[in-house]
């Protein structure tokens, strides 16, 4: 496989040719439909997952098979990497959102390369680092916040800011499965700030009309949202 | 105050460092004190460094106004503050000291400086990230899937297992928390936190004193904290 194949991953952008020529001679590529499962919770770590086409969610499911996301990565960014580091075990599970195509590093090379390759280490670090904040905020959103200003936050961490206005490519249900809460909830909830001239809905898609309004429900974060703006048009 | 690489070999997250490694830490490092109540950092500041817990008690939270969400709480060994560096972004979490306490401090640029020629500070980093990661993930878990019995209970056993004492009357655990805090960590209102302790008084699994928490049945206790909503 070509280095130049990743170009398309931004989570190794600013590694080196020779680095990128490394990481080709060992990596897997691996196609996976929508729904999919790609690995479970309290399996062993088969290796560190780059998306280089679709979105994947990281999930845990309840004894009653119920279903929380604890995020959800897109093309470009990587998961599944935090067991090579901490227990061998997935603490969750892996499933694809749309058809997915994934290049596996695995874990032996992982391991090596993080130990030998700075920036390899370094990118990781980011990734993980990222996934931490977003995973406190999910946190404190379920422990102490209303479901409203859980959709609200969902909205803005996956929205593709690229685009002006911004827009969410998610059904409701998956929206709902992501703030932890039900489909109608957030169909309600979508239909209020519709109303209200925020978003514009349509089919399995939300236009966020009025960023700053949507941010003003959470003014401790109004400046990480403004930073994930500014990076993804960047 | 200075280092020690004897201040260092505490910290059992440094242990996979190589020499050369360690003896860069302990010259970079510096020890930083908190008064209870004082943050080492705040949510929204700049990266803040890498801190290891020498002495005392921190708790990690995040808030927006008045409530807020306590996502861990650190012994001395623990380590923290790492996490925002590598993005460059805001700290995700205030890092306040619940009694004086005293940290091992790397200061952002010092860290930025030994990971840039010491990979494996970065992987030791790594290791860190990934455990508070696990960590996060029960959290959550429990938030979405468990209701306040069961996350009340999940915390007492979580502190049981970091610092409980064994009496002749059961496990103890000393109550180093105002019922605010507790409220903080479960998720929920501090009257429930209080109704919720009173149930579990009445069902025999628990006894309160003024200074501790005495557990009568710790596997039902157990049976209570691995219970999920429908």
């Amino acid at each position: 496989m070509r280095w130049r194949r990743f170009q398309a991953i931004s989570a190794l952008a600013g590694l080196s040719p020779d680095c990128l020529e490394r990481l080709a001679q060992v990596m897997v590529r691996r196609e996976v439909a929508a729904g999919e499962i790609i690995f479970l919770e309290g399996n062993p770590a088969h290796g560190i997952w780059f998306i280089a086409k679709g979105r994947v969610r990281i999930i845990r499911h309840s004894t009653s098979g119920r279903i929380q996301a604890m995020c959800m990565a897109s093309a470009g960014k990587c998961f599944g990497g935090c067991p090579l580091f901490d227990g061998e075990i997935n603490p969750a599970s892996a499933q694809a959102v749309d058809d997915v195509t994934l290049l596996i590093l695995p874990a032996a090379e992982s391991q090596r390369l993080t130990r030998t390759d700075p920036h390899l280490a370094r990118v990781l670090l980011t990734v993980l680092s990222q996934r931490l904040a977003h995973l406190a905020r999910l946190s404190e959103g379920l422990g102490t916040q209303t479901v409203a200003c859980r959709i609200v936050d969902c909205l803005l961490a996956y929205a593709d800011h690229a685009q002006s206005p911004p827009v969410v490519l998610l059904t409701h249900d998956k929206l709902a499965i992501l703030a932890g809460t039900t489909r109608e909830v957030v169909s309600r909830h979508l239909a209020r700030l519709e109303a209200n001239g925020l978003v514009r809905l349509g089919q399995g898609r939300v236009v966020l009309l009025e960023i700053e309004a949507l941010s003003a429900s959470r003014p401790m974060d109004a400046a990480c949202v403004a930073a994930q703006i500014r990076r993804a048009r960047e | 105050m200075r280092v020690t690489l004897e201040t260092l070999a505490e910290v059992a997250a440094l242990h996979g460092l190589a020499p050369q490694t360690l003896e860069r830490v302990a010259q970079s490092a510096t020890l930083l004190a908190c008064a209870p109540g004082d943050a080492f950092y705040q949510q929204g500041d700049p990266p803040a460094g890498f801190f290891a817990l020498q002495t005392g008690r921190v708790k990690l939270y995040r808030h927006s106004g008045e409530k807020a969400q306590i996502l861990a709480i650190l012994l001395p060994g623990d380590c923290f503050g790492a996490e925002s560096l590598p993005d460059d972004a805001p700290c995700p979490w205030t890092a306040e000291a619940m009694e004086t306490s005293t940290a091992i401090y790397l200061a952002p640029d010092r860290l930025r400086q030994l990971m840039a020629v010491c990979p494996d500070l970065q992987v030791a980093l790594l290791e860190l990230v990934s455990s508070r990661l696990r960590q996060f993930v029960t959290l959550v878990h429990d938030l979405a899937f468990r209701d306040v019995a069961a996350r009340l209970a999940a915390v007492l056993l979580a502190r049981v297992e970091a610092e409980g004492t064994v009496t002749a009357a059961g496990v103890q655990i000393r109550r180093a928390f105002s019922q605010q805090e507790v409220a903080a960590m479960v998720g929920t209102a501090r009257e429930v936190v209080y109704r919720t302790f009173r149930q579990f008084e009445r069902d025999g699994l628990l006894k309160l004193s003024r200074s501790h928490i005495l557990i009568l049945d710790m596997a039902r206790l157990a049976e209570v904290a691995r219970r999920e909503t429908r």
